[in-house]
């Protein structure tokens, strides 16, 4: 009786994420590999051998490996200071960064444009102050794509971190002062171990979600391909549909490789033991 | 007659058997109390009542009808929650007029039962407060009225006092055992709380490991304990093992270790089988060897620690026998290393399997 | 140690001005009166607003927007509140697993998802491109429905749903008049919350967008593709004005708390 109960209960919900979601899915990864009525890997032959596709999978890791660790040393510190603020300001902290998060990507990628562009408020500032002579050219190059993503993702981390920080016990602290630790070295022996698995899912969320932006490189990145946009692009532009297949698939691989990885870590980091 | 019984029930849990082949009967109108250790089945047991869980094998009859595959909504039992369960939602009247609402009664007798109740429950200007506005004590009785009102064939209750304090304990069960007299409903309460367990029921069930040890009443399970596990429980922490007895009328004889012990077939304690005897701290007698002669009954041995517990001391006295724990009040203390006699009084030795 | 406090204080500022201020800056330039986009602006100036709304297809993208919203919600809740239920309620076998299945669209790129369901459901059934919009999102809804209700059915406690069966009322009867009442706020605030993320999303509506018909965040992307004026600006104020009304409504219908549990 409970059983089918159970089944009543979730298949809707089963069967319309099989349908739109795992069977496509799971169809497009086979695809890859019949080609043309034949077994085959030679799309990702093709696309390994290619300098230049691997060139756009570069530069798109390099740009989510520089995004999640400045997003993590960035969003440290100012979780922890949060974290130790009295409710009210806390919450309007949390409420400051939660907006942004809720605002759409569209909105905060655009805004900037009128901050990097060569006659955008940075430069003029810069120009102005003497600082340098000639506009800088940061707009539509990977920089931008990292600065534009930081800001897509650092609030991302923090509140997470905050939500892990408050849990630590705050006598904790007290307890390691009493034995005689620095209140530094309190920090480091106690809020830095009990932080990490905090900082590692948030470090998951912020590099899985810099490997499949789409906005912000589409429009901060200019010319300079990353993996999704490069999808995108052979999907619809192209209408060159396996390779974009190929691209899924690996994107798909590499986010799956990703967050095994970085779960493995978080287990072997977990001062609790996993 | 028995008005509850339970046959051979099993309950299991992926393979596991928490209850297999459980037997109880409980008298019509009376209140029995399962009593025991976390995990001894005694929750299980009295969700399995319920219809929460389902048995696996065996029967479930109250007043001769087979409850075994009705489903809970079905049974017409109040059940009294440990957490109380009020709906967040309702008001208190709303609370109380649940039961009735979906019984279809007219609105004009619910309003006079959900009333009377409420006047029963002591909770008479309250109709319109919310749960979380009561305190634990209030909220107790909202949810005993409304498990009241529906007029159930039967009442259960999970450790319905464990969330309140102590002294609110003692009143609210008082409370429980009026109202249940009054109405005159066999109840099923769960507990595992022993002074609260022996003060409300008519009878005791102590559960271990998925078996009732023991059921009986209070006073008689808290003087004649059948098995080591319920004297242990109710605490009697000294125990001799015995090589062998001889019956002789009432009186046992009993061997342990070259010493000769004495036990009593007593009024109205039933047979006393098994080869452990059992005494409580309380009721060994402790001296030196001025004031105790060696004979049956009696062992030296040396403190090995004693502890101020205010009214006496306690000492934990190591004997040929094994180590022993006897309550003493005295003035002065014995010392620790000290040789002292100990005597189990004939009366208060009980025999335990 | 006074003054650590001040330093770290002065950090999070920084971070908060490096957050907000891009936001600050787009609205203060959304005035500019000029042609182009500039900070500081030249003068103070409504027409962008105005020009708003005499882009139709800003116009009728935002109704798609909000329908597909709306409609995806629905479905997603009719989905996704009975899963919340069962995964919340029940102990079982493979509960994990089902658990992940459910929460797999937040984690697979957006973009793969687009691309997969283009291939292999829209273009194999031809489906219409509002159908199409509609179940897009409501795959990317799911998550965030059974997410939240999940994370206010934590709270809720089960013992009073037995409660009311022992008073006599049947399993749906109790969903109905006691679960239900109790996670109403979750409800709603699962249901805007699922709201934005469908109403900003861009990777999925990319692929499923066909003529004449685009969601608002894809007009937007078309739109600054050619025009570099500030009307793109004038509706991120309106946007942030709206974002800003429905996470204050969150905030009172469950506390923001959601948000840093993961």
């Amino acid at each position: 009786m409970k059983k089918s109960y159970l089944a009543i209960l979730l298949l809707p919900g089963l069967v319309f994420l099989a349908a739109f979601m795992v069977i496509p899915i799971l169809l497009t990864v086979g695809s890859t590999f019949y080609h043309e009525s034949r077994f085959t890997v030679e799309g990702y032959v093709h696309f390994f051998k290619d300098p230049y596709f691997l060139k756009i999978v570069w530069t798109t890791l390099r740009v989510s490996v520089i995004t999640t660790l400045l997003c993590m040393a960035l969003g440290f510190p100012t979780a922890y200071y949060i974290s130790r603020q009295n409710p009210r300001r806390k919450g309007l902290l949390l409420a400051l960064a939660i907006f942004p998060l809720l605002t759409s990507s569209v909105v905060r990628s655009f805004s900037w444009t009128i901050i990097l562009g060569k006659k955008g408020l940075l430069n003029n500032t810069l120009l102005s102050l003497g600082v340098i002579q000639e506009p800088l050219n940061i707009l539509y190059t990977p920089t931008a794509m990292i600065i534009g993503l930081i800001h897509l993702f650092l609030p991302l981390i923090i509140i997470t971190l905050v939500g892990v920080m408050e849990n630590i016990d705050s006598d904790l602290v007290k307890a390691a002062e009493s034995l005689g630790a620095s209140r530094f070295s309190a920090f480091c022996k106690i809020i830095i171990p009990l932080s990490v698995p905090g900082l590692i899912i948030g470090g998951i969320l912020v590099f899985v979600g810099s490997l499949t932006a789409y906005t912000t490189p589409a429009l901060l990145g200019g010319k300079q391909r990353v993996i999704s946009t490069f999808l995108y692009q052979n999907a619809i532009t192209l209408n060159d549909w396996y390779l974009a297949s190929v691209i899924a698939t690996i994107m798909m691989v590499i986010t799956f490789i990703i967050i095994t990885l970085m779960n493995k870590l978080a287990a072997k980091l977990n001062p609790k033991g996993s | 007659m028995a008005m509850l019984t339970l046959e051979n029930i099993a309950v299991a849990y992926d393979q596991q058997y928490i209850l297999k082949d459980f037997n109880l009967s409980v008298e019509k109108g009376s209140l029995i109390s399962l009593l025991g250790p976390s995990g001894c089945g005694k929750t299980t047991t009295l969700r399995l009542i319920a219809g929460f869980l389902e048995a696996k094998d065996g029967r479930f009859t109250l007043n001769g009808k087979d409850y075994t595959r009705v489903p809970v909504n079905k049974r017409n039992f109040g059940f009294v929650f440990q957490s109380y369960a009020l709906f967040p939602h309702l008001s208190v009247y709303d609370n109380v007029a649940f039961g009735l609402r979906l019984r279809k009664v007219s609105k004009a007798d619910i309003d006079r039962r959900v009333r009377k109740m409420l006047e029963v429950a002591n909770l008479t200007g309250f109709e319109q407060r919310f749960p979380k506005e009561l305190s634990g004590g209030q909220r107790q009785r909202v949810a005993i009225a409304r498990a009241l009102v529906i007029e159930p064939d039967l009442l259960l209750f999970d450790e319905p006092l464990s969330n309140l304090d102590a002294n609110l304990r003692v009143n609210m069960r008082v409370e429980i055992r009026r109202i249940q007299q009054e109405l005159g409903i066999t109840t099923v309460y769960v507990s595992h709380d022993q002074e609260e367990c022996f003060s409300i029921s008519d009878q005791v069930a102590i559960m271990n490991k998925g078996i009732i040890e023991q059921l009986d009443a209070p006073s008689t399970i808290f003087k004649y304990p059948k098995t080591e596990f319920v004297a242990r429980f109710i605490g009697f922490n000294n125990f001799i093992s015995f090589d062998n007895r001889q019956e002789n009328g009432r009186e046992i004889q009993l061997q342990a270790g070259g010493h000769s012990f004495l036990a009593i077939q007593g009024e109205g304690r039933g047979a006393q089988k098994g080869l452990k005897g059992a005494v409580r701290p309380d009721d060994l007698k402790l001296g030196t060897s001025d004031e105790i002669d060696l004979g049956a009954n009696v062992v030296t041995g040396r403190v090995k620690v004693s502890t101020f517990l205010g009214r006496s001391y306690q000492y934990v006295v190591n004997t040929e026998l094994g180590e022993f724990t006897v309550n003493k009040e005295m003035e002065q203390p014995y010392v620790s290393g000290q040789e002292v006699r100990v005597l189990f009084p004939v009366e208060k030795l009980i025999l335990v399997e | 140690m006074k003054e650590k406090n001040r330093g770290l204080g002065l950090f999070t500022l920084l971070i908060y001005l490096f957050l907000l201020g891009p936001l600050v800056i787009i609205a203060i330039a959304s005035f500019e009166p000029g042609g182009a986009l500039k900070f500081p602006p030249t003068g103070f100036s409504l027409k962008w607003y105005q020009n708003i709304f005499e882009v139709s297809m800003f116009k009728t993208s935002f109704i798609t927007s909000i329908l597909v919203s709306l409609a995806g919600n629905l479905l997603a809740l009719l989905l996704g509140l009975p899963a919340a239920y069962a995964l919340s309620r029940f102990q079982f076998k493979g509960k994990n697993a089902l658990n992940a299945i459910f929460i797999s669209p937040i984690l697979i790129p957006g973009i793969v998802l687009g691309f997969t369901m283009l291939k292999y459901v829209i273009i194999t059934y031809n489906l219409p491109v509002y159908t199409a919009l509609l179940l897009g999102h409501t795959v990317i809804m799911l998550p965030f429905i059974i997410r939240v209700i999940a994370s206010s059915l934590a709270n809720f406690d089960f013992a009073v749903e037995e409660a009311s069966l022992s008073l006599g009322a049947g399993r749906l009867k109790t969903f109905f008049t006691v679960v239900l009442p109790n996670i109403k706020s979750g409800i709603i605030a699962a249901v805007l919350i699922a709201f934005l993320e469908s109403f900003n999303n861009v990777d999925i509506s990319v692929f499923m967008t066909g003529p004449g018909i685009s969601t608002f965040p894809i007009q937007m992307l078309l739109y600054v593709e050619n025009n570099f004026d500030p009307t793109i600006a004038a509706i991120s104020v309106l946007l942030m004005l709206f974002t800003a009304v429905l996470m204050f409504l969150i905030e009172r219908l469950m506390g923001l708390s959601y948000f840093t549990k993961r």
